[in-house]
């Protein structure tokens, strides 16, 4: 059947998703897509890795920051 | 957004194919025929997919669970009739999921907020997430430090506004002074560091392993 949608979205897209600054209304177009697409939820498991360890990574840089103006 | 970034990726699709939307007005009318055979197709179709939002939100604790329940109400309501638009199948189904993640996470800060409170009479529970998950996310954070240590002060400091103080591209942009390519490669570059310095680590503690 045509269940799978022929349409993927870029690397910049699966980013901004795993870092919630779609609006909800963009977010729910990019969530329809994932039930239906394999390709793209991989693409997200990856982004949902990177962004969270870049955060943590990044906030720890921070506090390295603050610590050496103390 | 979506025209923007979403890309035609297979041009053998035919012409005389029917549409999506089609597809699942069939879907849709062969469960309230009550066809098994389309409850198969249905599960088949967005298992993964429902799986995979699921336990994105909420963790993998009870998900087989979750997901069961998330295919007992959209079973349900289609047979009632409740899918006014059967074309629309893909649009319900997330939203069928996404009221079961809401439901879930008020249930949750029900909780917490009983366990805050003991009067209401509660158990305390122990949410610490699992030691090999903590362990892989170390191990993911040390990389993506030594991603950031590794870059020049300017190009560190747009990934830090950028992943921690989630200042828009063009926010950073401007108050940079970056072009719109500039601040692409330094996020690029960064990622494909990311990826490299992972894999190394990777292979490392296997070859580490393989000679204990």
């Amino acid at each position: 059947m045509a269940a799978e949608s022929d349409c993927h979205f870029d690397e910049e897209a699966s980013e901004r998703y795993s870092m919630g600054t779609f609006s909800d209304e963009e977010a729910e177009q990019i969530e329809d897509h994932l039930l239906v697409c394999e390709a793209c939820r991989r693409r997200v498991a990856e982004s949902d890795t990177y962004v969270a360890a870049m955060r943590r990574a990044a906030a720890r840089v921070r506090r390295g920051t603050a610590r050496r103006m103390d | 957004m979506m025209n923007a970034q979403l890309s035609d990726s297979d041009s053998s699709v035919q012409a005389d194919a029917p549409s999506a939307g089609q597809s699942w007005s069939r879907l849709v009318k062969r469960i309230q025929s009550g066809d098994a055979s389309a409850m198969e197709e249905m599960y088949g179709v967005f298992t993964t997919g429902i799986r995979f939002y699921l336990c994105r939100q909420l963790g993998p604790q009870d998900l087989d669970d979750r997901v069961h329940e998330a295919f007992v109400a959209i079973t349900q309501s289609i047979r009632k009739g409740e899918l006014r638009e059967p074309e629309r199948l893909m649009g319900y189904v997330r939203t069928v999921v996404r009221r079961q993640v809401a439901a879930q996470i008020e249930a949750v800060v029900e909780q917490r907020r009983r366990q805050i409170d003991p009067s209401l009479g509660a158990v305390v529970c122990d949410h610490q997430p699992n030691p090999e998950r903590q362990a892989i996310e170390r191990e993911q954070t040390a990389v993506a430090y030594r991603v950031l240590q590794s870059l020049p002060r300017r190009d560190r400091e747009v990934l830090v506004r950028f992943y921690l103080k989630e200042q828009s591209p063009a926010e950073i942009c401007r108050e940079m002074d970056l072009s719109a390519t500039q601040f692409r490669l330094t996020k690029s570059r960064a990622k494909v560091r990311f990826g490299k310095l992972g894999r190394a680590r990777l292979e490392r503690h296997r070859g580490f392993r393989l000679r204990d």
